[in-house]
């Protein structure tokens, strides 16, 4: 398995999407910081820029590169290797690949212009996303044949977790505001990873505000141990499960 | 003992038999030439013995060994695919290394003889993404051939390459038989197919409808070459069968 | 007439000619007290002197030498002064007695005219400085420092005054108390560079104390921040407010204040950085709020005028509880504002509302600040820019400024620094490192190909930050 990681790593190194999102990355991130001279505000609009497209961009091109691929990983199913192995080795190869990215990209700059507690929870938040999101493309792409269908599957995933959830949520959050719901929000919130990565950089940006009013149901959820491992249990079954449906699914794989 | 014995081999996709009822067996140096109209389903019956699509009925052995879960028995395949994709940003050099380091050298040593006659050695330092289908096709004759495979199996090898590889390989299939390989190789060139077969395997509707030497379907038709002998022994099945009834 | 005029003159050089009374370690303090005549001076040599109560019942000025130590052994008030024209200076000051009775001090003084209190320190005490109907009095260069270990009901007010007028209270510093600095009926008196810090409840707290005035003072890290009720023409000007967080914390809390002016303060990193509760006439003019989860909460009741004020990185920047329409917004600078400028004259031609309808949805279901800074939110917060629907329509900047007012960006440079309790640097949100212009003009010497392709590239994401940066 380490084998076939390591060549694809070396392939996805030089590949010139995956260096394209690193410099995309690296001009949002630059570009902001120049632009704007309140670092923290630069700050607050990088996390929402980063929550938002990390996922987005992981999931497409984890999904296209799949296609992309799919004639070596043929080659590599004739091989004496587990499929498992190999559907392994490639999530582990362009999850590494893309976190290399997104290390450079965001990395280098938050922490030459913002070092400090926010910029590494935004570092730990885009990490997991990404982590996340290319077991879940990878999923969606073993999952479908056609390349398109899966694309757009992806983007239907992305707008569920960065729109349509928080929208359900505050509609929740409407309908039952005469009942006792407020326990239920955060927990609910913190399913979605997207939300989670949100919370997590938002706690440090803007405490100011939370700590005055939810502070207490924040701090009762991600103070607590048992919240923080909610969310972790969380975040790693949305790690876990999309990824052992790819291995599942490569394993029945008809190629 | 056969190398390879399919028992009842069937595939379905859906409610659609693509194969079914495939029973026969390879001995080892054989060359068999898998033949068929497109969509008979010889593309499903190579992928089913390489592990690629897993057969809904049926079972293959390879060396008495049951293709299934263990992906051990490929050690003992080559397979060059009709078109191969390789990562593109790795240079040739790197591929082949690459595959070194996940099979393991059989006992003779790899055998690199096909670098030098398809004149790969001299695109080692390329990236794969350079290269053009013909080069990729020889890159990916070399990697068939080279851990010495017991079994070897080749879809439409010659489709994409130039009349010299295309010989030079045919050369090396010939080769490779000589030292004990069962080799399996699609193809629509029944000049090929006379040329090299031992046997003749047709498909049709995804049924094996035979699998003799070519001599025996020339011989049997009166025909002079294989192209033209293939249609009339067809007709001739045909009427057998009807007869049968 | 002239035997008139001696016969005048004579006590008044008897006074300047008053004896001085050395006390040294071992020596009484109280004896020695008790021997002054009228405007005689103690002068209290390093030393501890635990004595319990020690009463100053006649005019004298009592100065220590080498930080004196004088412990009240926890049996009541410390130092008692019952008399006029009496001035402390240089001494230490502990061991109150704690008392759900008594209002308990490290100096207190009671309904004298012409105190002054100077440069002394109160360390641990229970209230620290207490004034009471007096008239006239300087306290300035005092450090009252509570326990910072003693639970909220033993602790009292740092600097404590009632009743009085005519006062000066300057330069202190008071940390680790109930309330930092305590005024109740305080009338026309100045509080001026002042640090309140690290205070349970309020860091300043006061109460029907008219035409009062607050300048250059400092307020960080208190529970309650900052609260003023109940009182008419104050004037708060160049003051902090910074770090206070909590529940029910402010910057600054006005309620039911007339006719107050509050100019060129800073707020910063609050739960709220001002909330106008019931204030008629107040001017808010030139003030900055940065990084507080709500700059301004202005209530419905109140009629306020804001002008020239600057509000960047806060969660909210304003936020209100009805329809309001008696303030006014005109003239100030807001981060979120995406208007343009085609006259060149330095204000937005387009108005800018500040309210968020995610304000207003938090307003109603605190718990939806789960949802902050989402995508979904900035999208609404946009559109019900664009249309508003929800958001009362008459509360909007009518010329907002392109630019914030650099007085403005200098006022939270010096914000930068801000010490923690251990003089340590805050980093975290709220303190804005660079002035605008600085940054903008270092870009420009460095390569005009460069600034275009930068420009080309914002271009190119400018739906994203359009999209993303409003909420």
């Amino acid at each position: 398995m380490w084998k076939v990681c390591r060549y694809t790593l070396l392939d996805l190194l030089r590949n010139r999407s995956a260096v394209g999102y690193t410099v995309l990355l690296l001009l949002i991130t630059t570009g902001l910081f120049m632009l704007e001279a309140d670092n923290t505000k630069a700050l607050i609009t990088l996390s929402q820029v980063v929550l938002a497209i990390t996922p987005l961009l992981t999931l497409v091109f984890t999904i296209i590169w799949f296609y992309g691929q799919y004639e070596f990983t043929v080659l590599l199913a004739v091989q004496p290797l587990r499929r498992s192995a190999i559907t392994q080795a490639q999530y582990v190869a362009v999850t590494g690949a893309l976190l290399l990215a997104f290390w450079l990209g965001v990395g280098l700059p938050l922490l030459a212009w913002a070092p400090g507690a926010t910029s590494l929870t935004l570092l730990a938040a885009g990490s997991l996303l990404t982590t996340i999101c290319c077991a879940l493309g990878l999923w969606i792409a073993v999952c479908q044949r056609d390349r398109a269908k899966a694309v757009g599957i992806g983007l239907a995933v992305w707008v569920l977790l960065v729109l349509v959830w928080d929208a359900l949520l505050l509609w929740l959050m409407y309908s039952f505001s005469d009942r006792p719901i407020e326990p239920l929000i955060v927990p609910l919130a913190a399913l979605n990873p997207i939300d989670l990565a949100r919370m997590m950089v938002m706690f440090r940006i803007d405490l100011a505000a939370l700590l005055g009013y939810t502070g207490a149901v924040y701090q009762d959820f991600f103070g607590s141990p048992g919240g923080t491992l909610a969310a972790l249990s969380a975040l790693l079954a949305w790690t876990l499960l999309p990824l052992w449906r790819a291995v599942r699914g490569f394993q029945r794989k008809d190629l | 003992m056969d190398r390879i014995v399919f028992s009842g081999l069937g595939k379905r996709y859906g409610r659609q038999w693509v194969l079914r009822g495939v029973s026969t067996a390879f001995a080892a140096g054989e060359v068999v030439m898998v033949a068929g109209p497109n969509g008979s389903g010889k593309t499903t019956w190579i992928k089913c013995l390489l592990g690629l699509v897993h057969a809904t009925e049926g079972t293959i052995a390879v060396n008495g060994r049951c293709v299934g879960r263990d992906p051990m028995y490929r050690a003992g395949i080559g397979y060059m695919p009709q078109y191969a994709e390789f990562p593109r940003e790795l240079t040739v050099d790197q591929l082949l290394r690459m595959m070194n380091d996940i099979r393991e050298a059989p006992a003779g040593g790899t055998d690199d003889r096909l670098i030098g006659e398809l004149g790969v050695d001299a695109l080692a330092h390329k990236r794969i993404g350079a290269l053009s289908g013909g080069m990729r096709q020889k890159v990916s004759a070399v990697l068939a051939f080279r851990y010495r495979p017991e079994v070897l199996v080749l879809d439409e090898p010659t489709a994409g390459l130039d009349p010299v590889s295309a010989t030079t390989l045919l050369a090396a299939v010939q080769r490779a038989a000589r030292a004990g390989s069962t080799v399996l190789i699609t193809s629509h060139i029944m000049e090929e197919v006379q040329r090299l077969g031992d046997r003749l395997a047709y498909l049709q509707d995804g049924r094996l409808r035979f699998a003799l030497p070519p001599d025996t379907i020339i011989g049997a038709t009166g025909e002079p070459a294989l192209a033209l002998a293939l249609p009339t022994f067809l007709a001739q099945q045909a009427e057998q069968h009807v007869e049968g009834l | 007439m002239r035997t008139l005029l001696l016969l005048l003159v004579t006590p008044l050089v008897l006074t300047v000619e008053a004896a001085t009374h050395v006390v040294r370690n071992g020596a009484s303090l109280a004896a020695a007290i008790a021997r002054c005549a009228e405007n005689d001076t103690v002068l209290l040599k390093s030393g501890t002197y635990a004595e319990g109560t020690i009463t100053i019942a006649r005019p004298m000025v009592l100065r220590g030498e080498g930080w004196p130590v004088i412990d009240g052994g926890g049996r009541g008030e410390v130092i008692l002064v019952k008399a006029s024209n009496v001035t402390i200076s240089g001494v230490e000051v502990r061991g109150t007695r704690v008392s759900d009775m008594n209002d308990n001090a490290a100096i207190k003084c009671s309904d004298g005219t012409n105190i002054t209190l100077r440069n002394n320190r109160v360390i641990g005490c229970f209230f620290g400085i207490y004034l009471s109907g007096v008239e006239h009095a300087l306290v300035s260069h005092n450090r009252v420092i509570g326990d910072a270990a003693v639970q909220e009901n033993r602790r009292a007010n740092g600097i404590h005054l009632w009743k009085c007028s005519d006062i000066r209270i300057e330069h202190n510093t008071v940390m680790h108390h109930r309330d930092g600095i305590y005024l109740e009926f305080v009338t026309d008196s100045q509080v001026a560079n002042d640090s309140s810090a690290f205070n349970l409840r309020y860091g300043l707290h006061f109460m029907f104390s008219h035409r009062d005035s607050y300048t250059h003072n400092v307020f960080h890290d208190n529970g309650a921040g900052v609260a003023v009720m109940f009182t008419r023409e104050v004037t708060m000007t160049d003051n902090r407010f910074l770090h206070n967080k909590g529940t029910s914390a402010y910057g600054l809390l006005l309620k039911e204040i007339n006719d107050a002016v509050i100019e060129r303060n800073t707020f910063v990193d609050n739960t709220v950085g001002l909330l106008v509760d019931g204030c008629n006439r107040a001017l808010v003019k030139d003030n900055t709020y940065t990084g507080n989860g709500w700059g301004v909460k202005l209530y419905a009741n109140s009629s306020a005028t804001f002008k020239g004020n600057t509000f960047g990185g806060n969660t909210f920047d304003l936020a209100t509880n009805g329809d309001l329409l008696l303030s006014t917004l005109n003239g100030n600078s807001w981060d979120r504002y995406r208007g343009y400028d085609l006259d060149h004259d330095g204000l937005g031609d387009v108005p800018h509302r500040p309210l968020s309808v995610f304000g207003l949805v938090t307003e109603r279901m605190p718990y939806a600040m789960v949802l902050s800074r989402s995508l979904m939110v900035n999208l609404l917060d946009q559109a019900e820019r664009v249309v508003p629907t929800m958001t009362p329509a008459g509360l909007e900047d009518t010329a907002p400024l392109m630019r914030p007012p650099e007085k403005a960006n200098l006022t939270v440079m010096r914000v930068l620094g801000c010490e923690g309790e251990n003089g340590q640097a805050r980093t975290e949100a709220g303190a804005v490192r660079r002035p605008c212009y600085a940054s903008t003009s270092t870009v420009f010497t460095v390569h005009t190909r460069t600034l275009f392709r930068l420009y080309l590239f914002v271009n190119c994401i400018a739906f994203f930050t359009c999209a993303l940066s409003n909420g």
